[in-house]
């Protein structure tokens, strides 16, 4: 057992050493092959230090096998293994090859001497060899050796059919034929297929040869398609043998190379042709001197960016920059001795922030200005006295220190200030095309609308049903229709095209003492009018309005009278007291405003010229005033002095309507700049007020002429807003304007939204007319 | 008492009503119920032979001001109550949904609707003339025409138009004055009294509308018209702010003392009207200018008819005493008034007066003036005007409303919390316990954002038979009554 022993410990000491004594020469070679001269002089170097690593690690497995085994073998064995490192290699190799036979044929070479089989006599006498059984060492190879295979060779089977025994095996003892089952086993086998079975029959064994598991599966993967081997990975991760990145420190240590410190040939050959060159005049290596001068001249020339610039006045309240204070003893290089800090303070000093320190330096002394040395801080100071320069206030300022909230006016809450419309109750449809102008009647039952349509049509207020309507024209639109304001009579007046309208729409609920007292007050002026006409105007002029009747048809439908004027009406104005009304077409020149005389069947131009397009006009509530806007003023005429009295100035780009308070001290302007102006007549020819809350451009204001305290506006955004607007009886006290709703419903059609607007005469109700074709109830 | 003894927590009610023929012994007023017993429940127990023993009258339990919803233990939650609370629960009959039954209809805008049935004031006031079964709808129209119709939705007889002794323009008002008579105002500013008579069989009934008079006096269109059988007195409003005080025979009606309103007075063109019918024309026994605003309504004091009430525009409530054509009180209230019913009541001497607002509300007024506080209670949750009311003609406690916003709404007065700080805060506040919508408006998209538009109710009428309605979408609807006013 113990030559056993030794080589069962060579097999476990070895591999380290042997491994590492064979690989390392392979390697060598194969890396200087690839490798520069340089690296394999490294290469050389490390691999000496690898062997000089090795021979003591040698030294020290020789140390502990001659102190453990003190046997001979040992060393030589150790030897010999290393010089036919590669040999046993190769055996390894071979053993593989050879392995089914069974037999290790180099065995016995390696046991030198050692003989590990005894010699018997067989049954002819002859020698014969009888080895040893093999002892199956954990490590051995021989784990894996098959069972005793036949030895008869390469003859057929057929030679042995005759024989109860098939063969022999390594020890000469017969292979026993094995029990073969009769013809009903055999169906039975057939029928009853164990795994693997393959019909199959070992020559050599004659047991039936079937498929073990292992290769079962192996079938079946073939079979699959996949790769037969479970364990092999057909996507390895790849190796990134080359990479971009690029590694800090080099893996290679070679020392520079040669050609590095040597003069370059090659460089030496162009700087000798440049040489050569300059030599025969072909290059010139400095310019001329001529050209040089021409060159620096043109270098030379300057621009004097502030050369326009105007000396500025200085701001009365400029602020000279913040100076520094001079230096102290205490910045002195020598400073008195009870300027430097003691322990103490210094050490107190560095234990502060920096931040926090009182000053930036420590006083310091020094003997002589020449030991001073460089002050390290200056580059920080330098910097904060520039940006104290750059941030320090150079014009002072007087900030207001107040709460923005306090200067908001204490508005009281929508809700307070009802009743105002909140929701459109009633829609007026029939119009077809735009609703041009809305009205309701002085008594607040009807209201009387115009649209594009050309019909001028009257509802009844609450419900919406629609009472009287007269087509006054085909072709053109109504631009406005106005109730006159007095209880005695129902008279409605309608402007269309370059005519006035006046009208008694007598539905059946007008009694006909009020239709006949209504058409009476209309057609009482026609006495006057032929008189008139020969005594008030000028011979040989034009009239500027004639007043006739309409028609018969139209005088059927309750349609008296005809004011036919130059050119387009688009507003009209009642007086209050119903017997004048103004009208004003934007587009006459001279006759764009005009005063009528209902009694008289009058027309006056009182103006003869007039300082920009008229917009509007307007008679005073209470007082014989009368107010024109153009489009950028409002001028208030008194009609007894006919002289002017106000001008005012809303500041709109565009007027488009007014409306005068009914106390007659204030006044609400809409514009088409999408601004609502409120403005007190005594206060001042600005507004009081200006609201800029719709978001298209204002069409029509109105204050609610029945004493509440309201005003609205109608918009092109589709929306009405109604305002709560008190006007205090004290003349010291402002009014109070407040937003309490906007009122949503009507669609913009064309980029036209709600059109005009009236108040009902004594609720807080309010009608609206609309480019989208409807009238709407609010309340 | 054979409620079923589910598992649960019992809750001790005691039971209460304010209705004499419905009382319960004094023994059986206290009761355990479960706690999660409801509506159904509850009125099952009372039906039950141990309590009332009658035949299963629906009943609805008011706690504390409002109706029973959920159960009584949702109840206790919802108001933080233990179970230990004794709750006092008021049985009320039922008000049931009133439910669609038919619509009758029209060639325009449907202004009013009267009903004459044995139960209906005219078929009370014609006695013995009526005859049971013969349920006839009066409905006036824009179009300026009545039509009788029979409960099966024909129409029966018609007025003449305008050139034949009718109405020439819309009607606004009409009510049955018997069942024979029949009176009508609109918007031509006229009251006209006609005759109705019915001939042949009664599968084939055709009535016949002749005018009999012509009342004259109203300068404008006259909205309302509240008529009284017995004595036959006629009352209207008109838009001229004046309320007329009319009767209906023709010997004792004055002669029209401003003939200007006549028509003919004045010879226009238009004006020349011939009519083949001449009907007598009559003045007012009284015309009260009382309003400076479009007058509304008025009605007659339910019990004593010398006594009417008016509303108007103007925001106020007028008691006339129609024997000295005088304004007894007025009462201010803060919105234009735009419909007025009278509901009697048993336990004071004058009714309660309910008016409708343009405030989408109704205001409920005691005009009795002692009271300190004018309005009672306020009526919530119209979207639109409030243009007609109607008592329910059983109870003191419910009435109906008819609105610009196309429903009808059912009110019970018993059902009442206080007004919350956005409504005023002040009094209290009721909200409906059934709304009726219009059933042509069933699936119709709306058209803009305004309530009700094309489908405005202009009018409705309460009886036996049903809640009859008129409105814009030019229908007669009728939705059943019957169980809304209980047996």
């Amino acid at each position: 057992m113990g030559p056993k022993a030794i080589e069962k410990k060579r097999k476990v000491q070895d591999p380290e050493p042997e491994s590492d004594d064979e690989i390392a020469p392979d390697f060598d070679g194969a890396l200087s092959q690839s490798e520069d001269e340089f690296d394999s002089d490294f290469d050389d170097n490390e691999h000496e230090q690898d062997g000089e690593q090795e021979s003591g690690s040698e030294a020290s497995d020789d140390e502990d096998e001659e102190g453990s085994l003190l046997s001979d073998d040992i060393p030589s064995d150790a030897e010999g293994d290393k010089a036919m490192g590669k040999l046993v290699l190769e055996d390894e190799e071979e053993e593989l090859k050879i392995e089914i036979p069974g037999v290790d044929p180099k065995r016995p070479e390696k046991d030198d001497g050692e003989k590990n089989y005894r010699i018997e006599k067989d049954a002819n006498g002859n020698e014969r060899y009888v080895y040893d059984e093999i002892d199956p060492v954990y490590d051995s190879d021989d784990s894996d050796a098959q069972e005793a295979p036949n030895t008869i060779g390469n003859i057929p089977m057929s030679f042995y059919d005759s024989y109860p025994h098939i063969g022999y095996d390594i020890n000469g003892k017969k292979i026993m034929r094995p029990a073969t089952g009769d013809a009903l086993d055999a169906l039975l086998d057939s029928i009853e297929v164990p795994k693997g079975w393959t019909g199959l029959t070992d020559i050599h064994t004659g047991n039936p040869l079937n498929l073990n598991d292992d290769e079962l599966e192996l079938v079946r993967r073939v079979q699959m398609g996949m790769i037969p081997n479970e364990l092999e990975n057909p996507y390895p991760e790849t190796v990134e043998y080359f990479t971009g990145i690029e590694e800090k420190m080099p893996l290679s240590a070679a020392p520079e190379p040669k050609r590095r410190f040597l003069p370059s040939k090659n460089e030496a050959k162009k700087i000798m042709k440049l040489v050569r060159a300059i030599r025969e005049g072909r290059i010139l290596p400095y310019k001329p001197p001529e050209e040089r001068e021409k060159e620096e001249e043109e270098e030379e020339q300057y621009f004097d960016i502030w050369q326009d610039e105007v000396p500025q006045e200085v701001n009365p309240l400029h602020i000279p920059a913040p100076k520094l204070p001079p230096p102290g003893f205490d910045m002195s290089y020598n400073p008195p001795a009870e300027y430097l800090p003691t322990k103490e303070e210094r050490e107190e000093w560095e234990k502060l922030d920096p931040e926090e320190r009182e000053k930036e330096y420590l006083p310091q002394k020094y003997d002589s200005l020449r030991k001073v040395p460089g002050y390290g801080e200056v580059v920080k100071e330098r910097f904060e006295r520039c940006m104290d320069l750059y941030l320090a206030p150079r014009v002072r300022k007087n900030r207001l220190n107040i709460d923005p909230n306090s200067l908001l006016p204490k508005l009281p809450s929508p809700s307070e200030l009802k009743p105002f419309p909140t929701v459109a109750q009633t829609v007026f449809r029939g119009h077809d095309g735009r609703v041009r102008s809305v009205a309701i009647d002085p008594t607040g039952v009807a209201v009387a609308s115009g649209g594009d349509d050309g019909t001028v049509r009257v509802w009844e207020l609450l419900t919406g049903r629609q009472v009287w309507s007269v087509k006054l024209s085909s072709e053109e639109a109504v631009n406005t229709v106005r109730w006159r304001p007095a209880k005695d009579s129902f008279i409605l007046s309608a402007a269309v095209g370059e005519d006035i309208y006046l009208m008694v729409p007598t539905h059946a609920s007008v009694t006909p003492a009020l239709d006949q007292a209504s058409r009476d007050i209309l057609s009482a002026g026609f006495g006057y009018a032929t008189n008139g006409q020969q005594h008030g105007a000028a011979p040989g002029k034009e009239p500027p309005a004639k007043w006739a009747r309409p028609g018969a048809k139209l005088e059927d439908e309750g349609v008296l009278i005809r004011i036919t004027v130059r050119s387009t009406v688009k507003v009209i104005n009642w007086h209050r007291k119903g017997d004048h009304f103004a009208t004003v077409s934007p587009s006459g020149q001279r006759s764009s405003v005009a005063i009528h005389t209902l009694s008289k069947h009058l027309t006056q131009i009182p103006f003869r010229k007039l300082s920009g397009l008229a917009q509007t006009a307007s008679f005073h509530p209470l007082r014989p005033l009368f107010f024109v806007a153009t489009q950028r003023t409002i001028r208030c005429y008194d009609l007894q002095k006919l002289e002017l009295v106000k001008v005012v100035q809303p500041g709109a780009k565009w007027i488009s309507s007014f409306d005068i308070h009914p106390g007659g001290d204030n006044l609400i302007v809409g514009s088409y700049d999408k601004r609502l102006l409120w403005h007190d007549l005594d206060l001042s020819i600005r507004p009081y007020k200006t609201m800029r809350f719709h978001s298209e451009a204002v069409r029509q204001v109105k204050y609610h002429k029945g004493g509440l305290p309201l005003f609205a506006d109608a918009s092109d955004d589709g929306t009405l807003q109604i305002f709560h607007g008190k006007v205090p009886n004290d003349q010291l006290e402002n009014p109070t304007i407040v937003p309490v709703k906007v009122l949503k419903g009507h669609k913009v059609v064309n980029k036209l939204g709600v059109l005009d607007m009236d108040w009902h005469p004594r609720e807080p109700w309010c009608v609206s007319a609309g480019a989208d074709g409807t009238i709407r109830l609010w309340m | 008492m054979d409620h079923p003894t589910e598992s649960g927590a019992q809750v001790r009610v005691t039971f209460t009503t304010q209705e004499e023929d419905i009382q319960l012994d004094e023994s059986k007023r206290q009761l355990l119920v479960p706690a999660d017993i409801r509506r159904y429940g509850l009125s099952r127990i009372l039906n039950s032979e141990s309590m009332l023993d009658t035949d299963s009258i629906p009943f609805d339990f008011l706690v504390n001001g409002s109706f029973l919803r959920g159960s009584l233990e949702e109840y206790l939650n919802a108001n933080g109550l233990s179970l230990e609370t004794n709750i006092t629960l008021q049985y009320v009959r039922s008000l049931i949904p009133p439910t669609y039954e038919a619509s009758f209809e029209h060639d325009d805008w449907v202004s009013a609707v009267d009903v004459l049935s044995a139960t209906s004031p005219a078929g009370r006031w014609s006695g013995d003339n009526f005859q049971r079964g013969q349920d006839r709808i009066l409905s006036a129209s824009y179009d300026g025409l009545l039509r009788i119709w029979d409960a099966s939705g024909n129409v029966i007889g018609t007025s003449p138009s305008g050139s034949h002794g009718g109405h020439t323009a819309s009607i606004k008002a009409a009510k049955f004055l018997s069942s024979t008579q029949i009176a009508s105002a609109g918007m031509d500013r006229t009251v006209r009294v006609w005759k109705y008579t019915e001939s042949g069989e009664s599968y084939e009934r055709r009535g016949e509308l002749k005018p009999t008079l012509e009342l004259y006096g109203h300068t404008s269109s006259i909205d309302s018209l509240e008529v009284d059988g017995a004595s036959k007195r006629i009352l209207t409003a008109s838009a001229d702010g004046s309320i007329g005080f009319w009767t209906t025979s023709k010997a004792s009606a004055p002669e029209v003392s401003d003939s200007s309103l006549l028509p003919g007075a004045h010879t226009s063109k238009r004006r020349k009207l011939t009519t083949s019918v001449t009907a007598a024309q009559r003045g007012p026994l009284a015309l009260m200018n009382i309003h400076n605003a479009p007058a509304t309504a008025a009605v007659f004091d339910p019990r004593d008819r010398t006594v009417a009430y008016s509303v108007s525009q103007d925001h106020t409530v007028k008691t006339i005493d129609l024997t000295t054509s005088s304004v007894v009180s007025t009462f201010t209230t803060s919105h234009a008034l735009l419909s007025l019913a009278a509901l009697p009541r048993s336990s004071a001497s004058a009714p309660l007066l309910a008016c409708g607002t343009s405030a989408r509300h109704i205001t409920l007024v005691d005009p009795r003036t002692s009271t300190a506080a004018t309005s009672v209670m306020t009526l919530r949750g119209h979207a639109n005007k409030v243009v007609s009311l109607a008592a329910n003609p059983e109870n003191e406690y419910s009435l109906v409303s008819g609105s610009h916003d196309g429903t009808c709404r059912i009110w019970d007065l018993r059902s009442v919390r206080p007004a919350t700080k956005d409504e005023g805060g002040m009094g209290s506040v009721s909200e409906p316990v059934y709304v009726i919508e219009r059933e042509s408006q069933q699936g119709k998209k709306k058209k803009s954002g305004v309530t009700g538009d094309g489908c405005k109710v202009f009018s409705v009428v309460w009886d036996q038979l049903g809640i009859f309605s008129g409105g814009e979408d030019k229908k007669v609807q009728i939705n059943k009554g019957r169980g809304v006013n209980a047996e």
